[in-house]
């Protein structure tokens, strides 16, 4: 008996962990056919470009309908009442067909999909007070200001005593002086005084009449809190992917509106970090996104553009959104952004400052001459290397300049060979 | 006495001319005549006068001068591809299958330009590999991205390709207008390097089984 009974133990055991074996060996084949198969269009807890997955017993019709849905959604709308009802509901999207999965394999996914636990939300989410931390005491002109005051107290009461200790000296030998000067009336003080404030005066109204028309750091409220640091940076989208005219012309193009709504159809709300404001309020990244809606006439409680009533080509409410522009050169300076993007190569951070880290966009650049004239000294032309095939391509028309270096007809290529001082490049 | 009266006020003047050139970050500031400063000029994105230019046609005649700065109907830029003319509906994406990549031979030469076009418009969703893992698809936020490299779309056709980035698809929007023609035949040449060779002759009606079609 005893003999049976170890038997059947180890039978039964076994048996367990046959059936252990072969339930997480199916289990991982369902997640791991959901994630390359599925997991692009749905979620098990959330509607995503389908519907949720949990709970789709209860929603089906019973039998084989989820393997013949799998394998052929276009004929089961055509036919099936439920799929019908389903298209009706997600419609214009259909679901691709999966006719390459077995129905063992649906079934896996099936499985995993109701055995799925949602993963526990991580305890203590990090809170935003780190990002309003003070900032540390590194500017020190208030101790060189109070040291300045100190050290002239200090100057005012030894020319004080000085004074008062010549006076007793005067009187201890009898000398006689005239009545003392006061320093209001002493020329020295008055010429030197004078000469101060023309010093002061002349350097602030220089430095005033340099600023007129510049306009660093100049940072507009623009009509919907765009952050780049969101797009440029977390999200990293590409500069040119918005900005694209820059590779083409002499304007980089504000994009239009068609080009938010390629990924804004299908973001709807923020769930990034929060985006705090210089003033601390927190920006309702979700209100802006709606705002969005609001200019491209899209309905996203309906996911369509609003119908054009009003027959102008354009959904009804859909206009163009009025940016503020930021960087603003005069009419007589010509720049263009394409020779400095695509011929000479240069990086958007280069003028514009790290873009991607900034949430609205200030400019970095004082746009100003002494400003473009010193990158055109510093910056190396890079002439195409015939050998190795590197280098700029576009230098290759100054070949005649390397000839003549060889022949002895020139000893070096300067900036102004290659027109880089001719006033009429930029302005004309 | 006098003199320093003067002074005084001469440092005043200076102050507030100063302090009226600044006005805050929100402020762009004064500038030297305004007209050179702010172009009167028809630059892009720059208002115009709307009594004198017009972008409704119905408004042209009279004193009003037409402008939109469309081309011409039936016009095209010297050397451009012909326009795609297949309309944006089920039958236009059957018939796009058997439309012709005019750039089918391309040049080993223009594939690093092809690169850098997928990298800045495809590959923030699509992923570097076109596997669909690009930043915006493992990130979950934009969903239905297609794997490029999966056996679906190794088999569609180019013509296919181009009508979907043409118009758009699913959650994709329309590409037309960050590509131009030349370019989004160019991508679709680059997309088919990244693919895996094809095994064998795909089903001729592949590209049309696929069905996640929008704008039915």
């Amino acid at each position: 008996m005893i003999r049976y009974r170890k038997f059947f133990n180890k039978a039964f055991a076994s048996f367990l962990f046959i059936l252990f074996i072969s339930f997480s060996t199916s289990a991982q084949d369902g997640a791991a056919l959901f994630k390359a198969n599925c997991a692009s269009c749905h979620k098990i807890d959330a509607d995503f470009a389908g519907p949720a997955l949990k709970g789709w017993k209860d929603r089906v019709p019973g039998g084989d309908w989820i393997h013949k849905w799998v394998h052929n959604p276009s004929a089961m709308i055509a036919s099936d009442p439920y799929a019908k009802q389903l298209f009706e509901k997600w419609k214009p999207t259909i679901m691709t067909s999966f006719s390459n999965l077995s129905v063992e394999e649906i079934d896996a996914i099936m499985k995993y999909v109701d055995e799925f636990q949602p993963a526990a939300p991580a305890a203590g989410a990090p809170g935003t007070q780190a990002a309003a931390a003070s900032q540390g005491g590194s500017d020190n002109s208030l101790l060189y200001g109070i040291l300045t005051l100190v050290l002239a107290l200090v100057a005012l009461i030894l020319i004080q005593v000085n004074k008062n200790l010549r006076k007793l000296a005067d009187d201890k030998s009898n000398i006689q002086r005239g009545k003392p000067v006061p320093f209001w009336r002493n020329k020295t003080y008055l010429m030197a005084f004078v000469f101060v404030l023309f010093g002061i005066g002349g350097y602030v109204v220089i430095n005033a009449a340099i600023g007129l028309g510049r306009q660093q750091n100049y940072e507009p409220i623009q009509p919907i809190y765009y952050s780049h640091k969101v797009h440029a940076g977390t999200n990293q989208i590409s500069c040119l992917y918005c900005h694209g005219g820059a590779q083409d012309g002499k304007h980089a193009n504000i994009p239009s509106v068609n080009v938010c709504m390629n990924c804004h159809i299908a973001i709807k709300e923020y769930k990034g970090d929060p985006i705090i404001r210089e003033d601390g309020r927190e920006v309702n990244g979700t209100a802006e996104i709606r705002k969005l809606y609001s200019y491209a006439g899209w309905n996203p409680d309906k996911n369509e553009y609003n119908p054009d009533r009003n027959g102008d080509g354009v959904p009804d409410g859909a206009r163009p959104i009025q940016w503020v522009k930021i960087h603003n050169l005069p009419d007589h300076v010509y720049f263009n952004h394409s020779q400095h993007v695509v011929v000479g190569k240069q990086q958007c951070q280069t003028c514009h400052g790290n873009v991607q880290e900034m949430n609205e966009v200030y400019q970095f650049a004082d746009l100003s001459m002494g400003w473009c004239v010193n990158c055109h000294r510093t910056t190396k032309v890079d002439f195409l290397n015939k050998e190795t095939g590197e280098g700029n391509k576009f230098y290759s028309i100054y070949e005649k300049f390397h000839d003549d270096l060889k022949n002895n007809k020139m000893d070096s290529v300067t900036v102004e060979s290659i027109g880089g001082t001719e006033c009429q490049k930029c302005h004309y | 006495m006098k003199k320093i009266k003067i002074i005084g006020l001469f440092s005043v003047a200076v102050a507030a001319l100063t302090m009226s050139g600044c006005g805050g970050k929100n402020n762009p500031g004064h500038t030297y005549m305004p007209d050179m400063g702010y172009s009167r000029a028809y630059e892009t994105y720059a208002g115009h006068d709307s009594t004198v230019i017009t972008t409704n046609p119905a408004d042209r005649g009279g004193k009003a001068i037409f402008y939109n700065a469309m081309p011409v109907a039936g016009t095209i830029k010297r050397g451009e591809l012909f326009p795609y003319t297949l309309p944006n509906d089920t039958t236009g994406y059957r018939l796009s299958a058997k439309v012709e990549n005019p750039l089918k031979n391309m040049s080993v030469i223009m594939l690093p330009e092809a690169e850098r076009l997928y990298m800045i418009n495809c590959a923030i969703c699509h992923g570097e590999k076109a596997a669909g893992d690009g930043p915006l698809a493992t990130s979950g936020k934009v969903p239905g991205i297609a794997n490029l490299t999966s056996p679906l779309y190794a088999a569609m056709a180019d013509g296919t390709m181009f009508h979907s980035i043409t118009y758009g698809k699913g959650f994709m929007g329309s590409y037309a207008s960050q590509l131009d023609r030349k370019q989004r035949w160019m991508v679709i040449n680059y997309v088919r390097t990244l693919q895996p060779a094809p095994e064998a002759k795909p089903a001729d009606n592949a590209a049309s089984q696929d069905s996640t079609v929008k704008k039915g």
